[in-house]
């Protein structure tokens, strides 16, 4: 996994539930005690009051400018209007053309209610991040992590640019969706990285999602395996609680059971997905030692 | 209101529409009450917007067909039951449902033609706000008119946060404000007065700049061409809503995983709910370890007389399992009580059980719906 940490950025994605978010922030932990300085980032509105990443971090809510999170990790809201800000001050030649912009209310609702043009910004803010300089040919951050929203368009952020190049085939909208391919669609600097729960409907769903990702271009590096339940039984073990097991109704059960479950639906990624395949256990912690237990479980998957 | 809710709504209702955060299991839990319905003798239509490839494999059928399609009796009686009704499924593309409305509200043949071209019109579902939501909508009421099938069972497309459908007809008539038509209208027309007739054209470059001329004239064009329908689909959506409202056809679930959000997002999709006046049957907790509670802790004493040294080590390590599991019941269980406040006595609030494996076969969707079927609604 350590291999993630050379690349600029670093797209998290995967669906509900699957604990995308304490994978984005304990890569970030990882990588800051590797001595990398490390932006991540959701996306939202940055006074909304169920920011994810935020929150692991104690915090409520997360600014649309970066803020320090812990040790060389700063964290953002990706905010579309920020993104259009942006972008209209690069496009508008003259200050006053920009202010009047922003002005208009009619453009500002276009610009957020289009679920394409909300994207874009989004899509914007995320580029001029990874852009920011400390000084020339030193950027501000050695690595940006995203946690892509689960949406049920898994595709989302993967097929964004063709979806908007579509619709806007020339002009500067079409020119920065370019430039951020040239960025985001280059396996040098940044690649997707795939969650998933070892069960079987989250691995064919996570299959389904490499399949329709590797369709666009966009470099997929590996599956991650969040909550990997630890089996340290022996196989004498194993068949010597099996008949109690399944007689008593007992706590512990799902697991031991889904055991045999595990190592199927690893091997299914291993055969079929043709990426790289690494485990996290499950770590039973919440809070800030969470965070530290997601650290010190992906820099020990490299060991 | 009956300890056992899911029959009385499939029994008595016409139309449910299950609402939930993306990855919450919303799909396997509307095709689970189709499925239950299909069981009791009903025609049933279940519609999904968007679905994954798997939900199609599961009841093999294709993805974004015209129209909908039986699941083959064949293979329902392979997976064991013979169900007197009928269970269809349309996983429905919007774009269709929307160039069936184009085609049924334009005013001209070259109207029609035209907007199939715009590039923007293609790609409507992701320029207009709430759009995929209206299409449900839509396609949901003519099912419901047309009186071939007794339930429609609606599975609301996916979206971040569980609220989506229910502000869908919301968003886009913001989208369909006045203003943003002018913003696309031929610079000053109309316009009075030489301030507005230049603020208009400071606007028109503007445009011009941000969007490139080619995109901006396929706005503009799509604006001018499209306006009349959309205003037409946007005084729709306000009676949509209306029928929606009806308690006694009419039900709103809405599914939710055991994390802390989905207390929030139970809290918010009551309110709403209660605001809009539509019918909130209520909460399912989805794939949570609340029922657990009756388990017992693994003790020395199950393993029988004289246990092994291996059965005692295993014990020792099943016991850490326990540990996390144990608390997992804990926290669902306090989730379901919170839901089940929130519900208060008009509605509900129930627990499924995690199915080992998945929805991933027609048998395992078809225990689904037994456990949906049987459980009981919280009570302290």
């Amino acid at each position: 996994m350590k291999d993630l940490f050379n690349l600029r950025a670093v797209l998290v994605s995967g669906k509900g539930g699957v604990g995308r978010s304490s994978v984005t922030a304990g890569l970030a932990m990882a990588a800051a005690r590797e001595g990398k300085r490390v932006l991540i980032a959701e996306i939202g509105e940055p006074d909304e009051d169920l920011a994810a990443l935020g929150r692991l971090f104690g915090r409520k809510t997360l600014p649309a400018d970066p803020v320090p999170l812990a040790r060389n990790v700063d964290g953002v809201m990706l905010w579309s209007r920020k993104g259009h800000e942006r972008f209209l001050r690069m496009v508008l030649p003259v200050a006053a053309v920009v202010r009047a912009a922003l002005r208009s209310k009619a453009l500002r609702r276009l610009l957020d209610a289009a679920p394409s043009l909300n994207e874009l910004g989004v899509f914007y803010h995320m580029l001029t991040l990874v852009r920011e300089e400390l000084s020339a040919g030193k950027p501000r951050w050695d690595l940006m992590i995203i946690d892509l929203p689960a949406t049920g368009h898994a595709l989302g952020m993967a097929t964004l640019p063709d979806r908007i190049l579509q619709i806007a085939p020339t002009g500067p909208i079409a020119r920065t969706m370019k430039e951020g391919k040239e960025f985001f669609f280059n396996a040098d600097t940044s690649a997707m990285v795939v969650v998933t729960l070892p069960e079987t409907l989250p691995v064919t769903e996570c299959l389904e999602l490499i399949e329709g990702v590797q369709d666009t271009e966009l470099p997929v590096a590996g599956v991650i395996v969040n909550k990997v339940v630890g089996d340290d039984f022996t196989e004498e073990e194993r068949l010597a609680i099996d008949p109690m097991v399944r007689e008593h109704d007992v706590f512990g059960a799902t697991r031991f059971l889904g055991i045999g479950m595990v190592a199927e639906s690893l091997g299914r990624l291993q055969t079929e997905a043709g990426l790289p395949v690494w485990r996290i256990p499950e770590v039973p912690l919440d809070g800030a030692s969470l965070l530290y237990g997601m650290a010190d479980a992906i820099l020990e998957e490299d060991a | 209101m009956t300890e056992v809710p899911i029959p009385e709504l499939v029994l008595n209702r016409d139309i449910i529409v299950v609402c939930g955060a993306g990855g919450v299991g919303k799909t396997t839990t509307s095709t689970a009450l189709a499925l239950a319905g299909a069981r009791e003798g009903k025609r049933v239509l279940a519609l999904t917007v968007d679905p994954s490839k798997r939900l199609a494999q599961t009841l093999g059928v294709d993805r974004n067909l015209k129209r909908p399609v039986s699941i083959p009796e064949e293979r329902l009686e392979q997976a064991g039951i013979k169900p007197p009704g009928s269970l269809d499924a349309w996983m429905l593309d919007p774009k269709i449902v929307s160039d069936r409305l184009v085609r049924k509200l334009a005013r001209s043949d070259e109207e029609i033609e035209h907007l199939m071209q715009n590039r923007i019109y293609q790609g409507i579902s992701r320029m207009v706000a709430g759009m995929q939501e209206y299409m449900a909508m839509e396609a949901l009421f003519e099912f419901h008119q047309a009186d071939t099938y007794d339930l429609v069972i609606l599975d609301t497309p996916p979206s971040r946060n569980a609220l989506a459908f229910l502000e869908g007809p919301q968003r886009m008539a913001r989208f369909l404000d006045g203003r943003i038509f002018r913003l696309f209208a031929p610079s000053g027309d109309g316009e009075s007065g030489i301030f507005r007739r230049a603020a208009g054209r400071v606007i028109d470059t503007i445009n011009r700049t941000v969007f490139g001329e080619e995109t901006y004239n396929d706005l503009q064009d799509f604006f001018g061409s499209f306006a009349g329908i959309l205003q037409t689909l946007n005084s729709n959506a306000g009676d949509m809503i209306e029928r929606l409202s009806s308690p006694e056809d009419v039900a709103f679930l809405l599914v939710t995983s055991p994390t802390d959000a989905s207390v929030s997002d139970a809290h918010f999709f009551r309110q709403r709910t209660r605001e809009m006046s539509l019918p909130f049957a209520g909460f399912i907790l989805n794939r949570s370890q609340a029922l657990a509670a009756g388990r017992s802790y693994p003790t020395a004493d199950l393993l029988g007389d004289a246990p092994s040294i291996a059965a005692l080590s295993g014990l020792e390590k099943l016991k850490t399992l326990a540990e996390v599991e144990r608390a997992e019941m804990r926290r669902d269980a306090n989730l379901l009580a919170t839901l089940a406040d929130e519900a208060g006595r008009s509605s509900f609030a129930l627990a499924t059980p995690t199915v080992p494996g998945g929805a991933n076969d027609l048998p395992s969707l078809i225990r689904i719906s037994d456990a949906l079927w049987d459980a009981p609604r919280y009570t302290k």
